[in-house]
């Protein structure tokens, strides 16, 4: 996984590439618009790390000639612009994520995370909370190195809450994703899919817990989470 | 507003008093010059009365039995009838003979009474001035009177008409200066045109408010500029943090770091909440701006042993800013996590809801708002306890500024069961 990070403060950049060097990503660095044009010419890189306010020019134009030659690499903002409208002229000038600074390297990590595996979905990963893990491939959960057995409905709700641990998952986004697009999904059918799976996880000693937040959806929490969420 | 109207008189009742003062100077003018006209020339004085007292007496139904007017001793009329063809005619004349104490005067006149043609022959001594009296009160009325009344009536009426509408345009210029909005700078006054002084104090006017947009724009720029540029040396300081081993020191500088971002975010998201002008706002849904905040903000809620609930009570669509309103949720939610009671864990779940209708709701179960602080709650910088809160205080100021460019309002209730209940209702969609 090689990324581009494009920072123009000198200190920061390099705790940032320190950072994610640390989380096993390999990071390039540039510190303006043109340095990083001439990187892309002869580099491919599977992420863009971009902050806008660079010396030679706004990071938003780079962002959009991008875009212009069709050019789909995942780009992450990182910024220190947050006002109002900031994020969506962001979102709308081609990025896929927009973080404003400061931020912590395990958040960073985790959005580089999810902005790279958003295109190989289908290859097999190993996703990790806690001490369950997750193989997409086998469709098989372990506890502690154990194989759980596991509904395929609740390694999928598993999934999805795994990849987004730390954060509520929308109950739509969760029905979506666990139903067919015409079958009946009655109302409570979610709510007893993740209350099978609490059960099954807490037979087993999992240190994970998921929450229900009422009126929005559900959040898997791994032990870390606690110290920062 | 107290002060809308001044007491001093306006510029009709100005105009108008000067105008009356001046007629009435002009008319005593113009009275002197009659009696000193007449003063020179005491022979018309004596035609003009001997006239008078022939139309006194074609006024009479027989004139034959008239009698003096006052003041004339010596008086005689005598009516002549030409004897001859039809077409003969007398000749008026007038004669004066300067007797003692004043004026022998005879005369013949034509009767001017409609019938056949007749002619009098009068004869009187006018003693003093009296009985020129009326010649001169006729006289005055004639050349003073009769021009300068209707004169001055006309000019009291151009007066009401040309004052209005030359104040017109300054009129328009109070209505729009009231109207200015000191949160929508670039307001400016219509320019009249004309008339040019109206037109050269809106002129100057507008320049004062040119002066007074670009000192506030520089303060928000400023505000903005600074909070902007503190981001990338604190994310240099988390960054570093993050580096420390896990220690009692550590755990103390991310606290610090973490207030001080939240400073630095709030004073940037004031600089442009103050900013802020909604203009052809898009239709936006409160309850899936809501369920998208306490999604985010849910992990921190667990974090601090609180729960957040969200319900949606339907037909919450109101027009507006997505992300300045998601921005209203957060910030009230972020003082109801600042103001939950610690011991209170589980049933005390803060409460965020949409609707019904165009409105929204963030309900907590704190201490409260004592009524003595619900007018400070909104204040910049305010805090009840400076000391016990880790906040700056502008949570609920930004929440507020942001309230008002949607036009909506916000209420604090003490709902049953206390706690505090801040609504935002939003006018309709």
């Amino acid at each position: 996984m090689r990324l581009l990070l494009v920072e123009d403060n000198p200190r920061l950049a390099g705790l940032i590439r320190d950072g994610l060097r640390g989380q096993g990503f390999a990071v390039d660095g540039c510190t303006g618009l043109a340095d990083a044009e001439a990187a892309l010419q002869v580099n491919s890189y599977d992420l863009l790390l971009l902050d806008l306010g660079l010396p030679d020019g706004d990071g938003l134009a780079l962002l959009r000639a991008i875009r212009r030659r069709r050019d789909t690499t995942p780009i992450l903002v990182i910024t220190a612009r947050g006002g109002l409208d900031d994020r969506v002229s962001g979102l709308d000038a081609g990025a896929d994520d927009y973080l404003v600074k400061p931020f912590q390297i395990p958040e960073l990590a985790a959005r580089c995370r999810a902005l790279l595996r958003r295109p190989g979905a289908a290859l097999g990963t190993v996703l990790i909370g806690g001490n369950v893990a997750l193989d997409t491939a086998a469709r098989e959960v372990l506890v502690a190195g154990c194989t759980v057995e596991t509904p395929p409905r609740e390694v999928d709700l598993l999934e999805h809450l795994l990849r987004r641990a730390g954060h509520v998952v929308a109950k739509a986004s969760l029905e979506n994703a666990l139903y067919a697009m015409d079958a009946e999904v009655t109302p409570n059918a979610l709510e007893a899919v993740v209350s099978r799976l609490r059960k099954r996880l807490a037979a087993t000693a999992a240190n994970v817990t998921i929450r229900t937040v009422h009126g929005v959806g559900y959040a898997l929490f791994t032990p870390a989470d606690g110290d920062h969420a | 507003m107290p002060d809308r109207l001044g007491t001093g008189p306006t510029l009709f009742r100005q105009i108008s008093r000067r105008l009356i003062v001046f007629t009435l100077l002009f008319a005593l003018l113009d009275a002197g010059i009659v009696v000193l006209t007449y003063a020179r020339q005491p022979e018309s004085l004596a035609h003009e009365l001997l006239s008078l007292e022939a139309e006194r007496l074609a006024a009479l139904p027989d004139p034959a039995r008239a009698t003096a007017s006052p003041g004339l001793a010596h008086w005689s009329a005598q009516l002549l009838t030409p004897h001859t063809a039809d077409d003969a005619r007398l000749i008026d004349w007038t004669r004066r003979e300067r007797i003692p104490g004043g004026y022998r005067i005879s005369g013949v006149r034509e009767l001017a009474d409609g019938t056949a043609p007749r002619w009098v022959l009068l004869r009187f001594d006018a003693i003093g001035v009296r009985p020129f009296l009326p010649v001169i009160r006729d006289e005055l009325f004639e050349h003073v009177a009769l021009p300068l009344v209707p004169l001055t009536l006309m000019l009291l009426a151009f007066n009401i008409i040309s004052v209005r509408r030359v104040l017109a345009p300054l009129r328009r210029a109070e209505w729009e200066v009231d109207a200015l909005d000191p949160d929508n700078m670039a307001l400016r006054l219509t320019v009249p045109g004309e008339p040019r002084e109206v037109d050269a104090l809106v002129r100057a006017v507008n320049r004062a408010l040119a002066r007074l947009e670009a000192a506030v724009t520089t303060l928000r720029d400023f505000t903005a500029h600074a909070a902007h540029e503190l981001r990338t040396p604190l994310a240099i300081m988390q960054l570093s943090l993050d580096r420390l081993g896990d220690t009692p020191v550590k755990a103390e500088l991310q606290a610090d770091t973490d207030q001080m971002t939240r400073l630095v975010g709030q004073m940037l998201d004031l600089a442009q909440a103050d900013a802020l002008v909604i203009a052809d706002a898009e239709s936006v849904d409160l309850a899936a701006i809501g369920r998208a905040v306490v999604g985010q903000l849910a992990p921190r809620a667990f974090a601090l042993q609180r729960e957040l609930v969200f319900s949606d009570a339907g037909g919450a669509i109101v027009r507006g800013h997505a992300e300045a309103i998601f921005r209203i949720y957060r910030n009230l939610i972020d003082n109801a996590l600042a103001h939950a009671r610690p011991d209170a864990v589980g049933d005390a779940a803060i409460l965020v809801s949409a609707g019904p209708g165009p409105q929204l709701a963030v309900r907590d179960h704190g201490p409260g708002i004592a009524a003595a602080d619900a007018a400070h709650l909104f204040e910049r910088f305010w805090r009840k306890n400076r000391n016990a809160s880790a906040g700056a205080g502008l949570g609920l100021g930004i929440v507020k500024r942001l309230v008002d460019a949607h036009g909506a309002e916000i209420t604090v209730e003490t709902p049953a069961g206390g706690g505090a209940l801040f609504r935002v209702s939003f006018p309709p969609a």
